[in-house]
């Protein structure tokens, strides 16, 4: 393992590149032997860390006392203000190595996405799962399973309904991301092809409407503070068929 | 309490112990909450969990010795699932004991990097953010983390 792109391949790996740089880092993996063998490495090991009972949570106890000395204290807590990423970059660029992050900006995308960006980014996402056989993390045709599995991976609680009888069953979910943002992909099929279905929170960005990117379609759209994007190597008429049940079923 | 998850298992994975992690995040909390003010935007979880980390530090040189020898088996009931499936959760649960252990091994500064990535889901902005490292720092470290993991996970697998 000394391909020297290893580090790129890893970055690729994160959901750290798109565009240009993510192609070019997928091109490179496809044709070395050492990326190919790393990127199944970390996708396994990955796949374990990230299971249900890797992660500690807060005991119920600890919760209580902690909630019982944030009383004594007088600001509310709960009102703390998510303030949004832009204010942090055009605010805060201080502080940690700013030179180094600088220099690695030229990497990441950092502003809210345009159109074009997310058309990309989402294809990007689609193919990623798909090559890297990591397109499902919680397997069910059912959606008790599936909805809450997102909650506290996800910021969105995405619509989630099983569309058998029309021909679209639901096998499962995974978490992804969309041009930075996470976002919930719940996972369908149709026949043979695999539908991804992005949901993600609306953070203002202007939506491509439709887009097409290496053979894959995808249809975006918005619904109440939720961006939505479902992505198929299908025809559009069908691609359609399927929005239209999401959109029936969550409005 | 916002993120009071993430806090406890950031604090749970470096100090190795319940009793420590319960001190930490108690502490991170109360400092969050305090210095609520100085809080310079952004999203707020990298910033609560870079508290949570300092606090980790200033429990002590003691603690954090104890941290690298302390072995899993005698922390109990710790691991909570939130999967209904109970057979899934017998396999996934003696899979991460086993991988607990292994990762009980690594030295400080790659455990936290390795959690911070696949249990917090931080982008290595944030993880350079919270453990005030330059972003390439964080990249190789990430990378040497995984490649030790795989190491140690293999011999224990064989073994």
């Amino acid at each position: 393992m000394n391909c020297p792109e290893l580090l790129r391949t890893q970055a690729f790996l994160d959901g750290e590149l798109t565009g240009d740089a993510a192609r070019e880092a997928e091109r490179h993996i496809a044709g070395c032997e050492d990326c190919r063998a790393s990127s199944a490495s970390v996708a396994e090991m990955s796949d374990v860390l990230r299971a249900s009972t890797m992660r500690h949570r807060a005991p119920q106890a600890l919760r209580d006392r902690i909630g019982a000395l944030l009383d004594k204290e007088t600001a509310p807590v709960e009102r703390v203000p998510r303030r949004r990423r832009r204010e942090f970059w055009t605010g805060a660029l201080s502080g940690v190595g700013t030179a180094a992050l600088a220099a690695a900006l030229t990497m990441f995308v950092l502003l809210p996405p345009s159109a074009e960006t997310l058309a990309q980014s989402v294809a990007d996402a689609h193919t990623h799962a798909l090559m890297s056989g990591k397109v499902i993390e919680v397997a069910s045709s059912s959606h008790h399973t599936v909805k809450p599995w997102f909650a506290g991976k996800v910021e969105v609680s995405p619509p989630v309904a099983d569309f058998a009888q029309e021909g679209f069953p639901l096998v499962g979910g995974r978490v992804d991301k969309v041009a930075g943002s996470r976002a919930a992909v719940v996972v369908y099929h149709h026949g043979r092809h695999e539908i991804d279905l992005f949901v993600w929170p609306d953070k203002g960005a202007r939506l491509p409407g439709e887009s097409t990117r290496y053979g894959y379609h995808a249809i975006f759209w918005k619904s109440g503070d939720l961006n939505f994007a479902a992505v198929c190597d299908m025809e559009g008429a069908e691609l359609h068929k399927f929005v239209n049940l999401v959109r029936a079923e969550s409005e | 309490m916002p993120h009071l998850d993430a806090a406890y298992n950031l604090a749970r994975w470096l100090s190795r112990s319940p009793a420590d992690a319960d001190d930490i995040v108690q502490d991170a909390m109360l400092r969050a909450f305090r210095a609520f003010d100085g809080f310079r935007g952004g999203d707020i979880r990298p910033w609560l969990l870079a508290i949570v980390r300092n606090c980790w530090r200033n429990a002590g040189a003691d603690v954090r010795r104890r941290a690298q020898i302390a072995l899993p088996q005698d922390e109990d009931g710790g691991l909570v699932s939130a999967d209904p499936d109970p057979e899934a959760v017998a396999m996934d649960t003696s899979r991460s004991r086993k991988l607990d252990e292994v990762i009980a091994l690594l030295p400080n500064e790659f455990r936290e990097v390795l959690v911070l990535r696949e249990m917090e889901d931080m982008s290595y902005r944030e993880i350079a953010e919270i453990t005030g490292s330059p972003i390439g720092t964080v990249m190789s470290r990430l990378a040497r983390a995984r490649t030790m993991l795989r190491e140690k996970w293999t011999a224990r697998e064989l073994a």
